[in-house]
């Protein structure tokens, strides 16, 4: 089989890319059809209030309005773990910008007038638009009901504000910390949210079609989209059809059901096609963000370097729903309690309700900040004991046979490996300092991540002129892993080249169940499915051609189209006329292929409310820049940055240079120019490219790129996720460097000239977090709380 | 009132308010959706054409002020299947990955590397480039396939 | 909430000379503004500003693109682009800092379209870049109305610049040429593509042994409408053209600005760089000078 692995690795050509370049790509917003109705949304303007009056009947009655719905059209509620948020407010408003009500109409334009002649009539209520005034005492609640919310996800402990509730508790840390030979190290930080920015909108075409609904929409979980619809609505998921044209971009926006329920409501009330497209500053202010967090992290360090005992408390503004943050809560045991040996650690990570638009999911979700933060700390941590920063990181990161943070056991020396890589790798590429007046800054960082495995199907026809056809729910979100990744696992294992592969687009009518594409999953997930569809075939073929050649299957190969008895090429037949045959004989030759995670254990009783206990498929990073910062005016260049990415097996290196690039670009943005917040009244102040600055073409430079190949792998051919990971620690680098040129300790991103400059000054206020309690049981509900 | 001009070199006749931004004439009108509308305050560069052979980002143009001229699109570009220099090497660049901004960056590189108008340097593609905003690819497979265009056309 | 549209389309008149223009502007009563590149118009409806019931399009009045050097004078047509500026002014010294601000602010294909009169006209626009460039080059103010052209200095045009524009057009800018150099340091947060949070733009006589004789600073984006800074500029007086110690005497000259807050930066910002561009701005001019 390896050299089926060998055959898989190549720098194949994404096949989309040509109509890409000429315009000719539809993505969901080019569509339309015929009799085509446009829908908008009514959307709260005040972040906490009670609706005393909705009347739609004026609005009804406006030109071109074909059917206007709200609350009373759609009963259900939806959610991660819980299912706490309906599609419209009901009675009450719990953010700016929560919809109330939608209107298709014969035009955009008649939609928005529309809009503006329903009624509605709000009473204020006390908003909490921060953590600290959500967990403060006598805080009002978001959810006051929040007790009777049906639970999807038992585990987590649940309370008031708090959402859920995640924790690790391993070792005796009270030990730990009490030992009279430890250096106690005590952090905090901060950190706003990312706007993911994916230039193509939410967006979605909705069709009501012999009882049931097509819904064509940008999304990455056609599945999810499918699903939540039907709890939304009060269908049947059978009623639902999901498919999806390209995507034109993703990052996690596209993780969870958005626009689509309200188009498929509308395109049943009026029988005709609705689409529903976010406007920029909808999709800027309602984004599912990467959340703000807030991080306190203590550790007590032994004379010899060691890390006996980390403790930390990090809250996770989920908005006014508890939607993803309630599962990533998940996430803090591996990326804040990642990277290093642990004697004692304990967690807690909490989802906390605002009054504030929900946050979602975003490349690397929890861990950039997490990861931030414990890099930086262990920066002060190598201060603290006189160490330098790299051979701290040296002596502790995690090896084979190491604990992680929920005791699950490491396999393999990966980390240790790769730092020595980036040594020899900056060696290589060494910047040329500023020489200019500016501070001189460099960093090496760590940082673990994950491949989300869960379910996935997937079908490979074999067609009789020599191509396959393999049908799974993936979307193509720009990565590529759908144009490349997975039909080249099809085609090496076929002895196809993988040309020809058709993949068809998702399509929830024709391929299995999907967790969908994002973290990292694409290649493993799919191709895992892919491949094991493809080996079906393989075996069928391979059976059928022993009979046509009277050779023994074991002692035929397929390879570049055709089955030849081994070391006799060209004593065979073609791949096309085996499947002739073998459709003329047997019927048309498919496979089909399934996977999910192997679910690793974690260590017994040691962690409560973890979706994901241990990790099935690490993957490290290790990150490295140099910066220059202008003393005058606190801008940071990046002078040189480098990566050396854990990729288990690269199959298409190209592809994943291009992913690393495009990722660290992405990280470069929250690090140093990204800033979304909350405003005054409740509302992000962030509303467009004028104000929401993404890194352009003259902030950044070429990353310096050196693949990791042979760590362990349950991924098909050894593969690991390779696109989602390379965002994980440019936060944290950037960070370190920034606090080596300036010498300032740094507690927040972004770095934006304005905070760099406070820092310069010695203006920046360290952050404060009041309702964090100093001891560590201060920050837990009590056990019994709602689970 | 309508308003004639000439859109990939067929005179049109379109019949809309003055001010409607080109962007949506041209999609929603002429069905050529090659560009696209996505921040509708030029900053991104996702709908740029060419007015009179110049760079122009459609989302600011109303139709008024493109009455009489020659508007080129992405479609314009090539009449047939095969691509231009700049996609061509977009395309050898593995560059492309969601794709939304390349339809504004080619028609951006096109004028970009016609020769004389740029020297075939990093530091001045990226200048051209402060209106072609990309989320996904981190540009500098952008730059090296413009660079390439550049150096093949001295 | 988002787009808002105005309830009926606002029309638009093409006029091919000044006279048309302004005939259109009467016709159309006080609702009707002119329509330069339409840049900044085009976004009022994100601005919640909604469209002007009629706009008198200036695209097609020639004389108003026109620029025009002398030996005493530069002329410059208030429909002019930025980019046509940038080009035309190359190589004029006196001029580098209007010819550096023309050539950088926004992005090419803005600089294609945007014009100088609508720089200069955008109400609430506290981040232009033409404008401090102007104001330290000693500009005049042509404004034709249907009664009278006048022509007034740039601060005063800014002053009453609302009652100045009712019902006129600004149809040029008259630089005097006189042989200063002159430099534009703006700072937007990332390399370029965003409003610059804080511009200072400086022209300066250099006498024989280098030293500063007289200048004239101006700032933009501090403080909501762009102003000179006439403490800098008599403190500068006599001093040598050395970045590092005009930025020192900026820094004590500071207190006066009250800087803007707004989403991109906050106002102590603004102020804390100044003498940092000021360093900038006295840095380009020594390499000219
Ligand atoms: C993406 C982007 C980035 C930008 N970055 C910058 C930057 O960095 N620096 C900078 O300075 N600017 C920047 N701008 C602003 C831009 O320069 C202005 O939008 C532009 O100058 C306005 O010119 P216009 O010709 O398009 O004006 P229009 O939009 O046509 O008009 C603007 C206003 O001026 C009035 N007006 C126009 N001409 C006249 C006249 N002759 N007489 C009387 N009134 C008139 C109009 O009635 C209107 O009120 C940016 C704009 C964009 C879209
Ligand atoms: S949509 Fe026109 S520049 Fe962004
Ligand atoms: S490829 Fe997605 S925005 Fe450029």
């Amino acid at each position: 089989m390896s050299e089926i692995a060998e055959r898989a690795v190549q720098n194949f050509r994404r096949r989309d890319a040509r109509d890409k370049l000429m315009g000719r790509t539809r993505y969901t917003i080019d569509r339309g059809t015929a009799g085509m109705l446009h829908a908008a949304l009514l959307r709260s303007e005040v972040p906490s209030g009670r609706i005393l009056r909705l009347d739609t009947t004026a609005a009804a009655c406006m030109p071109g309005v074909r059917a206007i719905v709200t609350a009373a059209d759609a009963p259900g509620r939806a959610g991660l773990g819980i299912a706490d948020h309906p599609l419209f407010a009901i009675d009450t408003v719990r953010y700016c910008g929560e919809p109330i009500a939608a209107v298709a109409a014969d035009s955009e334009r008649q939609a928005r007038d529309a809009l503006a002649a329903i009624e509605v009539e709000i009473a204020p209520l006390p908003a909490v638009l921060d953590m600290g005034s959500a967990l403060a005492d006598a805080a009002p609640l978001v959810h006051p009901g929040w007790e009777s919310y049906e639970v999807l996800t038992p585990g987590g402990m649940r309370g008031g504000n708090v959402a859920w509730e995640a924790s690790v508790d391993r070792g005796d840390i009270d030990a730990a910390f009490a030992r009279n030979d430890v250096t106690v190290v005590e952090s905090s930080f901060r950190v706003g949210r990312q706007n993911h920015l994916s230039f193509e909108p939410r967006a979605v075409l909705a069709h009501f079609e012999d009882g049931r609904y097509h819904i064509e929409t940008s999304t990455q979980v056609p599945w999810t989209v499918r699903n939540t619809v039907a709890a939304l609505l009060a269908v049947p998921a059978s009623s639902i059809r999901v498919t999806v044209p390209p995507v034109g971009g993703g990052f996690g926006l596209k993780f969870d059901c958005a626009l689509e329920p309200f188009a498929a409501l509308l395109a049943r009330m009026s029988g005709r096609p609705v689409r529903l497209v976010n406007s920029r500053e909808e999709e800027m202010t309602t984004c599912l963000f990467r959340e703000n967090a807030e991080i306190c992290i203590r550790s007590a360090i032994t004379p010899e370097g060691s890390i006996a005992g980390r403790e930390a408390v990090v809250l996770m503004d989920c908005g006014a729903y508890g939607g993803e943050q309630v599962f990533l809560t998940t996430m803090t045991a591996h990326t804040l309690g990642g990277n290093y040996r642990l004697g004692a650690v304990r967690i807690v990570s909490r989802a906390v309700y605002t009054n504030t638009a929900p946050n979602g999911a975003f490349r690397a979700c929890n861990g950039v900040y997490n990861t931030f933060a414990l890099e930086r700390h262990t920066d002060e941590i190598a201060a603290a004991i006189g160490m330098a920063p790299g051979e701290f990181r040296r002596r502790n990161v995690i090896g084979d046979g190491d604990l992680g943070a929920t005791g699950q056991v490491f396999e393999g020396d990966v980390l240790a490996p790769m730092l020595a890589k980036m040594e020899a790798l900056r060696e290589r590429t060494p910047a040329s300092l500023p020489g200019d007046g500016r501070l001189y800054g460099r960093a090496t960082t760590v940082g673990t991540w994950f491949v989300f495995t869960g379910p996935s199907a997937a079908t490979v026809n074999m067609n009789a002129d020599g191509t396959a056809t393999l049908v799974t729910s993936g979307v193509e979100i720009g990565s590529g892993s759908m144009m490349q990744a997975l039909p080249q696992i099809v085609a090496a294992t076929l002895g196809l080249s993988p040309d020809k592969v058709v993949v068809r687009a998702a399509d929830t009518d024709a391929a299995g169940y999907d967790v969908g594409v994002g973290g990292g999953r694409t290649t493993v997930s799919l191709g895992a499915a892919s491949r094991s569809a493809a080996i079906e075939v393989r075996t069928k073929l391979l059976k059928v051609a022993s009979d046509m050649l009277e050779a023994s299957a074991e002692d035929l190969v397929m390879e570049d189209g055709r089955i030849d008895i081994a070391g006799a090429r060209g004593s065979g037949v073609t791949i096309a006329e085996v499947a002739a045959r073998a459709q003329a004989l047997l019927g048309p030759v498919a496979g089909t292929g399934s996977f999910t995670g192997a679910g690793t254990p974690a260590m017994e009783g040691c962690c409560a409310g973890h979706f994901i206990e241990a990790l099935d498929i690490p993957v490290f990073a290790v990150h490295d820049c140099d910066v220059a910062v202008d003393p005058g005016t606190g801008h940071v260049e990046v002078l040189r940055y480098r990566v050396v990415q854990d990729v288990g097996r690269a199959l298409n290196p190209s592809a994943i240079h291009g992913q690393i690039q495009g990722g660290v670009v992405q990280g470069l943005g929250y690090a140093l120019h990204e800033e979304a917040d909350v405003g005054r009244n409740g509302a992000i102040r962030q509303t467009s490219f004028e104000t929401y600055r993404v890194p352009l073409a003259g902030d950044v430079v070429p990353v310096e790129i050196e693949l990791h190949e042979g760590a362990p792998s349950i991924g098909p051919l050894g593969t690991k996720g390779a696109g989602e990971v390379p965002i994980l620690n440019v936060g944290a680098t950037i960070a370190c460097a920034v606090a080596h040129a300036t010498g300032k300790q740094i507690r927040e991103l972004p770095l934006t000239p304005p905070r760099v400059l406070e820092l310069l000054l010695d203006r920046a206020q360290a952050p404060d977090f009041p309702h964090i309690g100093s001891r560590h049981s201060d920050n837990r509900l009590a056990t019994g709380t709602i689970a | 009132m309508t308003i004639r001009l000439t859109v990939n070199g067929e005179e049109r006749d379109i019949a809309a308010a003055p001010m409607t931004p080109l962007v949506d004439v041209l999609r929603d009108t002429l069905h050529l959706t090659g560009a696209k509308p996505v921040c509708r305050e030029g900053f991104c560069g996702a709908c740029m054409v060419l007015v009179d052979a110049v760079p122009t980002v459609s989302c600011l143009t109303p139709l008024v002020l493109a009455q009489g001229r020659d508007v080129e699109t992405v479609e314009g570009l090539t009449s047939a299947d095969s691509p231009m220099p700049v996609q061509a090497a977009l395309e050898e660049h593995d560059a492309v990955q969601c794709g939304m901004c390349f339809p504004g960056m080619v028609v951006t590189l096109t004028h970009l590397t016609t020769a004389g108008r740029c020297e075939p340097s990093r530091e001045a593609v990226k200048a051209g480039l402060v209106g072609n905003v990309c989320r996904c690819t981190g540009y500098e497979r952008i730059v090296d396939a413009a660079l390439a265009v550049m150096e093949d056309r001295p | 909430m988002p787009g808002m549209l105005p309830m009926t389309a606002p029309s638009v008149a093409m006029p091919t000379s000044l006279t048309e223009a302004l005939g259109a502007l009467a016709d159309h009563g006080p609702g009707a503004v002119p329509l330069a590149g339409g840049t900044w118009i085009m976004r009022s409806p994100l601005r919640r500003e909604g469209f002007a019931p009629a706009y008198v399009g200036l695209s097609r009045v020639a004389e108003l693109g026109k620029i025009n050097v002398t030996p005493d004078t530069i002329e410059i047509g208030a429909a002019v682009t930025h980019a046509r500026l940038a080009e035309a002014l190359e190589g004029l010294p006196e001029v580098a800092a209007l010819a550096f601000a023309a050539g950088n602010s926004a992005n090419p294909a803005i600089r294609n379209v945007a014009t100088l009169g609508g720089n200069l006209c955008a109400r609430g626009f506290a981040a232009a870049d033409l404008v401090p460039a102007l104001l330290c080059l000693d500009a005049l103010v042509e404004v034709a109305g249907a009664s009278a052209t006048n022509r007034v200095g740039l601060a005063d045009f800014l002053m009453h610049r609302d009652r100045l524009l009712q019902g006129s057009v600004l149809t040029r800018m008259i630089l005097p040429r006189c042989g200063r150099p002159s430099a534009h340091a703006r700072l937007p947060l990332r390399k370029a593509g965003d409003y610059p949070v804080a511009i200072v733009s400086m022209a300066a006589g250099i006498d024989g042994s280098g030293r500063i004789e007289t200048s004239r600073i101006a700032v933009g984006s501090v403080e909501p409408v762009a102003r000179r800074w006439t403490a800098l500029e008599d403190a500068l007086a006599g001093q040598p053209l050395d970045p590092a110690r005009a930025s020192d005497i900026a820094r004590s000259l500071t207190t006066g600005f009250s800087g803007r807050e707004a989403v991109e930066a906050p106002g102590w910002y603004r102020v804390q760089v100044l003498p940092t561009l000021v360093g900038r701005a006295v840095a380009a001019l020594a390499s000219q000078a």
